[in-house]
Parts: structure tokens; C-alpha cells; sequence
């Protein structure tokens, strides 16, 4: 049943990748901008024009190229169907090594702020509902007046300013590792994960400690909305039946909470779920800030650049992790509330 | 009842709980005084608004966020339990003072297994493992007679029927043998007869236990049959507390009189002469309904006749299941019948041709059970009543208005206030606008379904003289569903009951009343709290109750429907096909053993 519902849900996000994918090719294709005269620069003679057109393939009609990409014209090589991204045109390397270089960055970075703001928001979202008024209650409001007001790269930048420039705390925003050091043999492509692998801890320290101020910066903007909505959602779970009943059967304080906790983070998931979607391009102001070669990077680059198969491949990437991200929340939820489970 | 000089349990003075609403503090209670002895049962009546709940949970300290406590005192066992320490309160609460609530599936908690929660609150009392709480709460369902309560434990609310999440609170609430057990409408929302039976069981084990309830409802029946002692809340405050007995024969304050007019006054049914020509007729209506994805049939209305002289009300009866709402939604083709022949003034409904459906929808109309649901927010009350008078009559602006007028001040609303939207008037009020609004086409014959089932105990009190007046005055038919005997009784000349389907007795009301012939007409008609403190129902052990669950309407028994439940089965009724045949008393009965005079048939007092 539950297997079933999975196959189900897989299969529908494989045919909207699909359809992405294709409105993807036909929109970048409207965009006013020419991708071939980045190649030849300014006034180029008839024939180099055709040369770089035919280089990379925008001289065939676009039904042709469409084939090609998905996969579906053997003729012209391999594409999507046989797990060929294509190949960047500015970077002359396959996209898919390119994201494979560029993702595990990005979500090193949101996953270590997600997990980081979720262990410290719950906890503060729930305080505020139980005690409304109390002293956590105010701090919320005052930090959520703060941390709402400004955008998060001025955030970055400030704690820069604070934690480098004048405190040295942290490293220079200079990426993931200290240029001294080589970055730990790629396995995982996660630096964090392989440099463990590699029993090197000196780098591993490094990375963290150059991941301080953009994780930080990352879960003080996310800690807004994951408060906000726990507290919300336990303020509903406190006025329910059951948490009354609760109290009246005489449970103590704690599994009270805990009862409230659990109505309270199954609506929360969702919510949760579509942040995380929205930061993996999202991160993008944060990874500026501290130049790391993330996928937010990775696309605002590709974009500027009109590398066609990149800017599909990124969509693509980001669009499947957010889907299985939604089904993996889903899954959760239906373990949480068992009348989900049911449906 | 306890001797009058027992000692003081709990004694609440000069309560009073706040609500913040829009910066100001309202007070659903305010300023009440109640005492309850050791081992008596205290009723507490009240109407809908009156704070009957806010003032059940505060008697335990308690309030629902974001209201407070702003005074008073609750002294139980003599120490004041808004003055304890939040653990002291704690250990008392659902150990020495337990409740039970309105909604005990809502009361439970969704995403926990039921037996988690029961040993949750087993061991907020006493050091227990956790699998000691799961075996105590093993025991406990065992114990309130769940069936299989080795799998039920790892149920959750959404999988139990109410009656059964009601009985699972309540072993809770009595597993630690409470001093005093508050219960708040505890029966609301549960069929007749799972209704007694719980009542029962509760009052029964409470003598056992020697604990003392505050029986909070709306119910009069309930208060005549089980309290010794009535207390009545209004505005927040207890304006009447009697014996029970003194408070039926003399009710002092202006409320208590008005609720209990109608148990004072029984109405008196009309005579029809045998040959006046029915109004509706129905001749073996069927319906089926076909479930998804399987080849089975839901069989929710299996060859019902009966009919409905002019100016006629016939009371259609049964519990939840027993196909009596699609009787009526199948009488005005909201559902299309599978079969069967339903006649108005002699003419077939199905061959009415939809340019006269019209005319024909016009002379019969339905009033919904949720007053809520079948009006408009966005109507006045003018708009509500206009709708109809456009599409079925020609008069003009000036027309329908005096019309709306006139229909408003039948109903009994202030016809000055027609430009107002309905939305904050009371379930009453509501009720009333929606009968207005059917009347509004001159009808000859109103389906009421479960039309009293939302209403407050004056509200209803009202809806019903209403009714009654309508109806000498209109000259109205009514067919009336409900699974409110009282109210049946009160606005009905007959009475059919359905079980499973069919229909398995019909009979003028006094007769199904006072003498119900049909087995399951005598269990329901028995599971009946007549509002009688003379005869109370807890100092005669009831005799007819049914065993067991009604079966599913998908897998129907082959011979007698009621075979499973039924206490004078034989073998002959588990295959032989029941037929509605006439009685000697003169009704039409479906049980063949009650025919051949084999069962006694009243045991109703
Ligand atoms: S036919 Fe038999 S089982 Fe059915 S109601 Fe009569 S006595 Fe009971």
C-alpha cells in the first residue's frame, strides 16, 4: 500500500520533470538574447558566427535539439534518457559533473542551517506558545521585527564585518577550506562527509569552521518562519480537546507539551518541506557573499552566461530534489498522523 | 441519594472565568455557587451559551486558553484547588477528580495509539512502567466491555466509534476510582440506545465506586432518570438548585419553567377519519447505493411504504444507519430512488415532467438538520426568504416584501430586522428563518430532517410549539426524521421506526409510545429517557435492551434483520424474511413471533 503510493508518487514526478524540462527548453529559448554571439564577440564575420552555431548545435531546427536532449534521436548522441545532461558550454565540462561539483556544496551548507535553525527554533516556537507574553515570547517578537527587515545578504556582510573583520573569529569569506589546504579526496562529493572518510580531521575542522558565518546567517534568516509557524500551529494544538483533556486526566507539564508538539509539527512539515525547495536555488545572495561555488552560483552563472544546458540541468537537479524532499516530508507526516496514512 | 446531611465534597463560591475579547473581559461565569455531597449525582441544566462547559473544566482548575479564572474559590475535599501548586493540582486531577467530555473522539489525541494515551494518564498517578500502563490500559478497555482489546489499544481515535472512544474515556476516567466524576454531556452526538446503555454502565459503577457526579446536559430526560439533585445555570450563574423531583413538579426559576412547559403540557395528537385520500404515498421505495471499487451494494432503504394524510405528521424513527434521512431525500428526488412508487395526490413523482417539477417542488419542501449549512452567509434575511418568492410566485417588489414580512412574524423573528444577515442569530432563530423560507412557497407537506438536532433545550421548546401551531393553523403535513424521541413525541400524530432499512412497526404515537410491539421498537422506545422522575430508569434495571452491533447494511442478514440482536430469536427467524403484516392491536408489525402473539409486547413504562 504504502510502496504503492510511493511507486505512484515517483512516477507522477517523473512526467513533471518531463514536462518541465521541455517548457524549460522552449522558454530559455525565448529570452531575448543571443547565445552564439557570446562566442564570437563583437561583429563577427559570417562564417565564424555559423562555426560557433554549429559548435554548440543552435543551427539545427529546435525540434532537433529538443530530440537530442531528451534523449530520443540515437543519431545525434546521447541526452536526458540515457543520464546525458549535455555539456556546459562555458565550462566545456559535462553539466551533470559540473552540478555533481557544485550541488553537494549547497546542500552541505541549507541542510547543516536546516537541521541547526530547526533544533533551535522548535524548541523557542513552542516556549513562546506555552508562555504567551513570557520573556521568550517578547524576544521572538523583537528578533522577528530584526531579522525580517533586512535582506540576508546585509546579515552576511554584518557578521562578516563583526565576526572577521573585527572579532577574527571566523576565516576570511574565501569559500569552503583555507587555500593552504587541499580539499579531501572527492567520494561524496561533500566535503564535510569525505574529509571524515578520509580520517582527516584538520580539514574537516576547517570546513566547519568556514562554514560558521554562512550556516549562521542561513539559520538566523530560517529560524523567522520556522518560529513563527511552530508557534502558531502550538497555539491551535493548545486550544485543542485533547490537550485539555490532558490536562484534565492530570499528565504532567512535559507530556502535555509533547502531545501539543506532535499536532503541532505534522502541519509544520509541509511548510518546512517548501522552504528547503525554495532555498536550494535560494542560498544563492549567501553563497555570493561568501564565495562558495554552490549551485545557487552555479545557476545565477549559467544564466548570465545563456549556457542553455546548464540552466536545464539546474532546473532539472533542483526541481527532483524538491520533489523527493516533498515525498520524504510526506512519508513523515503519514508516519506522524496515522489518518493520512489511512487515505 | 446520598442523606442530606453528607459530608461536603466539592463547594465552589463566587466562581468567575474571563474571556479577552477584543480588550475587553467577558464572562461566561460569573459569580457561581454549587456544592455537591459525597455520593450524589448532581444534574447541571443548562441552555446552550449558558457556560455549562467553561464551568465544568474550571471546577478542575482548568480553562481553555486564552480565557482565565478572575475569582472565586473551588474547594475540594476541602482545600482550594485554584490556590494549589500546579503539581499539587496536577496529582489531584484525573486521580481524586476525573472528566469526561462532550467529544471523546476529540478528547483523544489523533496521532497517538488509544492505549499509549490511556497508560500516559495511568502513570501520571503512580510510578509505572510503561509496560505496566499498557497492560493496565488492556484491562481497562477489557473491563468496559471493548471487544478484542489487545488490538484495540493500538487503534487511534479516527478508527473507534464514538460510543466505543466514549467508553475507552470513560474506563479512564474511572480507573483511579475518583471522588467525583465530572461528565460533560457525555452522550451528546450517541444513539438512543448506546446512549442508555453508557448512562447505565456510569451510573452503575459509580455506586460501586461511591463517587459523586456532576452530570452536566441538556437533557431533561437524562436529569429525570439519573440525578437525585438538579442544579440550573443561566447567565453564568446557578439560578435553581431542587431535588429532582420537587424541580419537575415545581420549577421556580422563569427558565426552568419554560424547558420543562413542554413535559407539563403533552400534546394531543389529531384524529383523521380512515378515508380521507393520502397526501404522499409511498409504495416500496428502495434505494441502493453502490460503493466504489467493489460490486457490492450499500442497501440504505429496502421497500419502505407508508403514507401521509393532508395536515398529517408521521414521525420517522431510528439510529444512525437506519436509512430514515434517504426516506425523505428520496420523497423530494434529491436522491433518485432505485425503485418503489412515491405518488403526491394520487400522481407519480417519477412521472412528473420537469417543466411541472416546478410547480410540484414548490408545494413540498425540506428544512436541513444544520440550520448553518443551508443558509447563505452572505444573505439577509430578506434575501433568504426572497429567493423562493421569485422563483415560484409573480408577485411584485411591494409584494414580496409584505410577504417576507408576514412570513418572518409567522415564524415568530422580528420582521424590522429583516435586513439583517442571519449570522448571528442563535441555532433557534436560524431554524425558524429556514422554515420561513420553506413556507415561503405555500407549501401543503415539509420534510423535516433531524431539524431539532443543533437546537438548545429552549430553542427547541420554541421550534416545537412552532411546529405544532404551523400545523393546526397551515393546515401542514410533516414528515418528521429525527432520532429525538422526545420531539417526536411531542409534534407527531404517527410514528414509523426503521431499522436497517425498513420499516418494522408502524403505529399513532401513543401506541409505539406506550406499547412498542416490534422487538427493536421496544429496546428503542425502552432506551428512551422520558422525562419522568417518578419512573427513573436507574431503579428498574432495563429489560429490553439489544445485544451486540447493528449489522453492516452491506452484508445483510438473510432472515430477520434484527436475528443477531434480537432477545427471542429463534431458529426459524435467522432464515426466514420478515413481512410487514398487520397486528391485532391494528398496526402494521415486521416480526412474525410478535404476530403470532409468542413476544409480550409494551415494556415501556
Ligand atoms: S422475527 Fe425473530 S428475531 Fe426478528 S424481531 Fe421477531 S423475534 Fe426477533
Amino acid at each position: 500500500m504504502l510502496l504503492r503510493t510511493i511507486l505512484r508518487r515517483l512516477a507522477v514526478g517523473v512526467v513533471q520533470l518531463l514536462g518541465l524540462t521541455v517548457a524549460v527548453f522552449f522558454l530559455i529559448r525565448l529570452m531575448p538574447a543571443d547565445p552564439v554571439s557570446r562566442f564570437v564577440g563583437i561583429n563577427p564575420s559570417k562564417a565564424a558566427y555559423a562555426q560557433a552555431a554549429k559548435a554548440i548545435g543552435v543551427d539545427r531546427p529546435i525540434s532537433t535539439q529538443l530530440l537530442h536532449y531528451l534523449g530520443l534521436a540515437p543519431s545525434q548522441g546521447k541526452g536526458l534518457l540515457q543520464g546525458n545532461l549535455g555539456t556546459s558550454w562555458v565550462s566545456n565540462a559535462p553539466v551533470l559533473k559540473d552540478i555533481a561539483t557544485a550541488l553537494p556544496v549547497t546542500l552541505e551548507l541549507i541542510t547543516m542551517a536546516f537541521i541547526i535553525a530547526l533544533i533551535i527554533a522548535v524548541p523557542i516556537g513552542m516556549l513562546a506558545a506555552l508562555r504567551p507574553g513570557g520573556k521568550t515570547d517578547k524576544a521572538v517578537f523583537v528578533y522577528g521585527l530584526f531579522a525580517g527587515s533586512q535582506p540576508e545578504f546585509w546579515w552576511a556582510l554584518l557578521f562578516v564585518f563583526v565576526f572577521y573583520f573585527k572579532l577574527g573569529i571566523a576565516p576570511p569569506p574565501l569559500g569552503l577550506i583555507n587555500p593552504m589546504n587541499s580539499p579531501p579526496p572527492p567520494r561524496t562529493g561533500f566535503y564535510t562527509i569525505d574529509s571524515l572518510l578520509a580520517g582527516d580531521l584538520t580539514t574537516f575542522f576547517d570546513l566547519l569552521h568556514h562554514l560558521m558565518l554562512p550556516v549562521a546567517t542561513l539559520v538566523f534568516i530560517l529560524s523567522g518562519p520556522i518560529i513563527k509557524m511552530v508557534r502558531q500551529n502550538m497555539e491551535q494544538a493548545l486550544t485543542a480537546d485533547f490537550v485539555l483533556y490532558a490536562r484534565a486526566a492530570g499528565m504532567p507539564g512535559s507530556t502535555v507539551a509533547r502531545y501539543a508538539l506532535r499536532a503541532a509539527m505534522a502541519p509544520s512539515m509541509t511548510l518546512i518541506g517548501i522552504l528547503y525547495g525554495f532555498m536550494l536555488g535560494g542560498a544563492v545572495l549567501v553563497e555570493s557573499v561568501f564565495s562558495l561555488p554552490g549551485i545557487g552560483q552555479y545557476a545565477v552563472r549559467s544564466i548570465l552566461a545563456f549556457d542553455y544546458p546548464a540552466i536545464q540541468g539546474v532546473v532539472l537537479v533542483i526541481t527532483a530534489i524538491s520533489l523527493v524532499v516533498y515525498l520524504l516530508l510526506d512519508l513523515l507526516h503519514a508516519i506522524i498522523d496515522p489518518r493520512l496514512a489511512q487515505e | 441519594m446520598p442523606p442530606a446531611d453528607a459530608p461536603l465534597l466539592l463547594e465552589v463560591k463566587g466562581l468567575k472565568v474571563g474571556y479577552p475579547v477584543q480588550r475587553r473581559m467577558v464572562t461566561p461565569i460569573d459569580g457561581l455557587d454549587l456544592t455537591i455531597r459525597e455520593r450524589e449525582v448532581v444534574g447541571l441544566l443548562g441552555d446552550a451559551g449558558s457556560g455549562k462547559s467553561t464551568a465544568a473544566l474550571a471546577m478542575l482548575g482548568l480553562v481553555r486558553p486564552p480565557g482565565r479564572i478572575l475569582a472565586g474559590e473551588v474547594r475540594f475535599l476541602g482545600q482550594d484547588l485554584l490556590k494549589l501548586s500546579p503539581e499539587g493540582l496536577r496529582a489531584l486531577r484525573g486521580k481524586d477528580l476525573a472528566l469526561i467530555v462532550q467529544n471523546p473522539r476529540g478528547a483523544l489525541h489523533p496521532m497517538l495509539p488509544v492505549g499509549r494515551q490511556i497508560s500516559n494518564a495511568y502513570r501520571a498517578h503512580g510510578a509505572a512502567s510503561s509496560k505496566e500502563g499498557w497492560q493496565r490500559a488492556i484491562d481497562l478497555l477489557r473491563n468496559v466491555g471493548i471487544n478484542d482489546p489487545e488490538r484495540r489499544v493500538h487503534s487511534y481515535a479516527h478508527e473507534l466509534s464514538g460510543g466505543m472512544a466514549q467508553r475507552a474515556l470513560i474506563s479512564m476516567a474511572l480507573s483511579s476510582t475518583p471522588r467525583l466524576l465530572i461528565a460533560d454531556e457525555p452522550t451528546s452526538g450517541l444513539d438512543v440506545t448506546i446512549q442508555a446503555q453508557f448512562l447505565d454502565e456510569m451510573a452503575a459503577t459509580v455506586r460501586g465506586t461511591g463517587s459523586a457526579i456532576l452530570l452536566v446536559t441538556q437533557d431533561l430526560g437524562i436529569i429525570a432518570n439519573y440525578c437525585d439533585r438538579v442544579v440550573v445555570l443561566h447567565e453564568g450563574r446557578i439560578v435553581e438548585s431542587a431535588a429532582t423531583r420537587e424541580f419537575f413538579i415545581k420549577p421556580q426559576h422563569a427558565y426552568s419553567r419554560q424547558v420543562l412547559s413542554l413535559v407539563r403540557a403533552p400534546a394531543t395528537p389529531a384524529k383523521f377519519a380512515a378515508d380521507i385520500a393520502p397526501l404522499i404515498e409511498v409504495r416500496d421505495l428502495v434505494k441502493h447505493f453502490s460503493i466504489k471499487g467493489r460490486d457490492k451494494k450499500v442497501q440504505a432503504v429496502d421497500g419502505v411504504s407508508f403514507a401521509i394524510r393532508p395536515g398529517e405528521s408521521l414521525g420517522l424513527v431510528g439510529e444512525s444507519g437506519s436509512g430514515k434521512t434517504t426516506v425523505g431525500r428520496c420523497l423530494l428526488r434529491l436522491v433518485e430512488p432505485t425503485s418503489g412508487d412515491i405518488r403526491y395526490r394520487g400522481q407519480s413523482i417519477a412521472s412528473i415532467k420537469p417543466a411541472e417539477l416546478r410547480r410540484f417542488r414548490s408545494k413540498l419542501q425540506i428544512v436541513f438538520q444544520d440550520p448553518y449549512d443551508a443558509l447563505n452567509p452572505r444573505y439577509t434575511m430578506e434575501d433568504v426568504i426572497r429567493e423562493p418568492l421569485d422563483l415560484h410566485t409573480d408577485l411584485d417588489a411591494i409584494g414580496k416584501r409584505r410577504r417576507i414580512g408576514e412570513l418572518l412574524d409567522l415564524v415568530g423573528l422580528d420582521p424590522k430586522r429583516m435586513g439583517e444577515k442571519p449570522r448571528g442569530l442563535g441555532a433557534g432563530a436560524l431554524q425558524r428563518l429556514n422554515i420561513a423560507r420553506a413556507l415561503a412557497t405555500g407549501p401543503e407537506f415539509i420534510v423535516l430532517d433531524e431539524p431539532t438536532s443543533v437546537l438548545s433545550p429552549l430553542a427547541r421548546v420554541g421550534f416545537i410549539e412552532l411546529l405544532a401551531r404551523l400545523k393546526k393553523d397551515l393546515g401542514l403535513a410533516y414528515l418528521f426524521i429525527s432520532h429525538d424521541l422526545t420531539t417526536v413525541q411531542h409534534v407527531c400524530d404517527r410514528v414509523a421506526v426503521m431499522y436497517l432499512g425498513q420499516i418494522v412497526e408502524v403505529g399513532t404515537t401513543e401506541q409505539v409510545f406506550k406499547r412498542p410491539a416490534h422487538p427493536y421498537a421496544q429496546a428503542l422506545l425502552g432506551a428512551h429517557l422520558t422525562a419522568d422522575p417518578m419512573h427513573r430508569r436507574v431503579d428498574r434495571p432495563p429489560v429490553n435492551a439489544l445485544a451486540g452491533e447493528i449489522p453492516s447494511p452491506i452484508d445483510l442478514p438473510p432472515g430477520c434483520y434484527l436475528a443477531s440482536r434480537c432477545r427471542h430469536v429463534t431458529e426459524a427467524c435467522r432464515v426466514t424474511p420478515q413481512t410487514l403484516a398487520m397486528h391485532a392491536e391494528g398496526r402494521p408489525v415486521r416480526c412474525m413471533r410478535v404476530l403470532a402473539g409468542e413476544v409480550p409486547i409494551g415494556g415501556s413504562p
